[in-house]
């Protein structure tokens, strides 16, 4: 009988364990956070007091796009429509927003270059800037961008990622996104509630349920086992004591 | 005087002393808090919060203790239990507590008693050496209890078959033995505390394999919450228990009137209790929207079904107990008589709060300290307190009503009452619960708080006159030797 049951207990972790590894969601802008950004060493167009990614963080909650000067896909759009969303916000004041290549070719003089085509090398809100520690950088945002050695590109993500004057990720938004959610960023980074959830990640194995986004079901997860363990191993512990235990009944 | 009762006497003489004084100092901290909420005191944030920590898992760690004194004393009148045992638990937890508030008063460890996910990695202004430090102490809280549990279980079951133990054969009639109501009561709450205290030990790994693991391992936050609430809530129900198996137990020879008997409805109300409240915690998780609807309906249904029965046959049978008969009243069975009270009224404040559509207007108000605090502080602190009477006087004086106990009887009940109805108009009028202070939207949080620390003083005087008369008996027994 006990035999059958560890089999059934082992058994039931293993499907457990399999269903959980299966239905990780892609939803890439819960990953990361909360985590802390890589404190990367900064070369920033035209400002020379600030040396680091902590000390911009540290002035104010910080956003900040990944680009790179010879991109002939989604850097340009995505920069000028981050703009016209910064122009439109009632109050634009309260956070810096770092523009940081992520391509070790560029240089100061390409991001010089950058900063002009939107007219912006003179706001000081703004900070084109380059890195050496870019792998360091990115690895800490999840920013995976994938170089294309035949049309010589980078295959990347449009990502805006927010920072707080902690230096704690706390949201990201992919894509070119409306003024609203950018917004939504804006409040977040100033740790004003916004409702998100982190979802399972490789990292996060015992979730409870995994929500599929293609079906949009949840289904157990391995965690739920979690929750019921206290009970299943106190039931062996009884069992395991009155099986010992010599009985004198009177 | 037979050596083991002497040392069994002695041990729990030494516990009764330090959960008192613990007490005495834990309610120091509660008056604080409301002082500082009603503006009387200023108190930074991060001390109000050490406060409400170190409070919280002191009030729930030494009345847990209380009730397992209690039970071990009494149970020795049916199995021998191991001395040995006790003495571990007691050095254990005194090592547990002391790391405590070192980890909340040096440490500054501020999440409030639940310690719930992912607080203890946050900054919230304490020492980095905290986390790591709390961890270790809950471990050695949670080993020490958790051995003496299953000791105490094992000693049942070395008399007790499986089905005495937890009288199934009273759901028949006519049954050739009967298993006496504390040694069920005991049974089904041991097997409570052992599930609660394995999750806590889940708890406590699950959180040391993040801290050690540098982000590679990341924490579930659902299922840290439900573990947390399945630790958290299952425990403080669980010592409520063992004070009602002391109830079970004594009150009937205190108040010179039969023993209370086992009958299948009570065999049946507890044997309900010990499966039904092992999932209610489901209603601390109301509000968490990713948690299915049908454990959130199986949140509710059990609340229902765990305390409705036990609550119904207990005050059944004390009603009953006491009800047109001659009764000797003394100290003792008055205070388990109110602390019964304050139980069920706590208990309905609960099964309210734990009802989803009022949930949604209760959740996180004062409204849910208001009836935790009825079921402790005129409840399980006044069953645990009258065994104390009734321990320190069976060696030491008699037990006698006298003026001086009436008055602090009463001083213990106004005292109770006004700090409590401070909490219930304040959770009905939605202040929230946890605030340092409160924003000047709320006006009647400050002003409510006030009142709750004026009538809270009261309730610490009459705790204090308590205390110097079950100590001093204390220490006479201490003092006593086996000749
Ligand atoms: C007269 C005695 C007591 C006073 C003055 C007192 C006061 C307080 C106050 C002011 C709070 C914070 C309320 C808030 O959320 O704003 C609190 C929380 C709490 N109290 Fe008491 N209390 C007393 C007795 C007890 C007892 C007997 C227990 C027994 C278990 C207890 C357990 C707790 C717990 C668990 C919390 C929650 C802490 C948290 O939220 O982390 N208290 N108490």
């Amino acid at each position: 009988m006990f035999r059958y049951f560890v089999c059934f207990f082992a058994l039931t972790c293993f499907s457990f364990l399999g269903y959980a590894n299966d239905n990780h969601s892609d939803f890439r802008e819960e990953q990361n956070l909360y985590g802390k950004i890589y404190n990367a060493p900064l070369g920033i167009v035209g400002n020379n007091k600030v040396s680091s990614v902590e000390e911009l963080y540290n002035q104010k909650p910080l956003i900040i796009a990944l680009v790179f000067t010879r991109c002939y896909g989604i850097c340009n759009p995505f920069l000028l429509q981050l703009s016209e969303n910064i122009k439109h916000l009632q109050s634009n004041s309260d956070f810096n927003i770092l523009v940081i290549s992520f391509d070790p070719r560029d240089n100061l003089q390409d991001m010089t270059n950058l900063s002009k085509q939107y007219g912006l090398e003179n706001n000081l809100q703004w900070n084109f800037a380059i890195t050496d520690s870019i792998d360091a950088f990115i690895n800490s945002i999840g920013f995976i961008p994938k170089w294309d050695s035949v049309i010589k590109q980078f295959d990347h993500d449009a990502l805006l990622v927010g920072v707080n004057e902690k230096g704690l990720i706390t949201k990201n938004l992919l894509g070119i996104r409306i003024v609203e959610d950018v917004h939504k960023m804006i409040s977040s980074i100033n740790n004003v509630f916004t409702p998100s959830y982190r979802l399972p990640t490789k990292s996060n194995i015992f979730s409870c349920f995994n929500y599929d986004p293609k079906t949009q079901t949840n289904r157990p997860g391995l965690g739920l086992l979690f929750v019921a363990l206290p009970a299943i191993i106190t039931f062996l512990i009884v069992t395991i004591i009155v099986i010992k235990s010599k009985r004198t009944v009177s | 005087m037979n050596i083991d009762s002497l040392k069994l006497k002695k041990i729990s003489a030494l516990w009764i002393i330090v959960i008192l004084v613990l007490f005495i100092a834990s309610i120091v901290l509660g008056i604080l808090m409301r002082l500082n909420q009603g503006k009387v005191i200023e108190q930074s944030p991060l001390t109000f919060y050490t406060n409400m920590t170190t409070h919280g898992l002191t009030m729930i760690g030494i009345w847990f203790a209380a009730g397992m004194v209690a039970v071990n004393y009494l149970l020795q009148r049916y199995v021998k239990t191991s001395y040995g045992v006790n003495l571990f638990a007691f050095i254990l937890t005194v090592i547990g507590v002391v790391m405590l508030w070192v980890t909340t008063y040096a440490g500054k460890f501020s999440t409030g008693w639940t310690f719930l996910y992912p607080l203890p990695f946050r900054d919230l202004g304490s020492e980095s050496w905290s986390t790591p430090l709390f961890l270790i102490s809950l471990t050695i809280l949670g080993v020490g209890w958790l051995v003496w549990s299953v000791s105490l279980m094992a000693q049942i079951f070395k008399k007790y078959t499986l089905a005495q133990a937890f009288a199934w054969q009273h759901f028949k009639s006519n049954p050739t033995v009967e298993t006496p109501p504390f040694i069920l009561i005991t049974t089904v709450t041991l097997v409570g505390v052992i599930a609660s205290l394995i999750a806590a030990v889940i708890v406590i790994v699950l959180y040391f394999a993040e801290y050690f693991s540098h982000g590679d391992f990341v924490n579930d936050a659902l299922l840290m919450k439900n573990l947390i609430y399945f630790f958290g809530h299952t425990i403080a129900n669980e010592m409520l228990y063992l004070g009602l198996a002391v109830i079970y137990e004594i009150f009937g020879e205190v108040s010179d009137r039969p023993k209370w008997k086992m009958t299948w409805y009570i065999s049946l109300a507890w044997n309900c209790a010990m499966v039904f409240i092992l999932t209610a915690f489901f209603h601390h998780l109301y509000m968490d929207f990713v948690q299915p609807q049908a454990l959130q309906i199986v949140g509710q249904l059990v609340s229902y079904l765990a305390s409705i029965p036990s609550a119904a046959v207990t005050v059944f049978s004390i009603v009953a107990a006491v009800y047109g008969v001659k009764v000797r009243w003394s100290i003792v069975n008055l205070l388990f008589f109110l602390g019964v009270a304050g139980w069920v009224i706590g208990g309905l404040g609960a099964v309210i709060d734990a009802t989803i559509s009022n949930n949604i207007m209760l959740h996180n108000t004062l409204w849910v300290p208001a009836h935790f605090h009825t079921y402790n502080a005129m409840g399980n602190v006044l069953f645990s307190i009258g065994f104390f009477y009734w321990f320190s006087t069976q060696y030491v004086d008699k037990l006698v009503l006298s003026k001086l106990t009436k008055y602090t009887l009463t001083l213990l009940i106004v005292g109770g009452i006004g700090f409590l109805m401070a909490f219930y108009v304040a959770g009905a009028n939605s202040i929230p619960r946890r605030y340092s202070t409160y924003p000047v939207e709320l006006t009647s949080g400050p002003y409510l708080a006030k009142v709750g620390a004026l009538f809270a003083t009261i309730y610490l005087i009459a705790i204090l006159i308590f205390f110097y008369n079950i100590a001093k008996r204390c220490f006479v027994i201490l003092s006593a030797s086996s000749r």
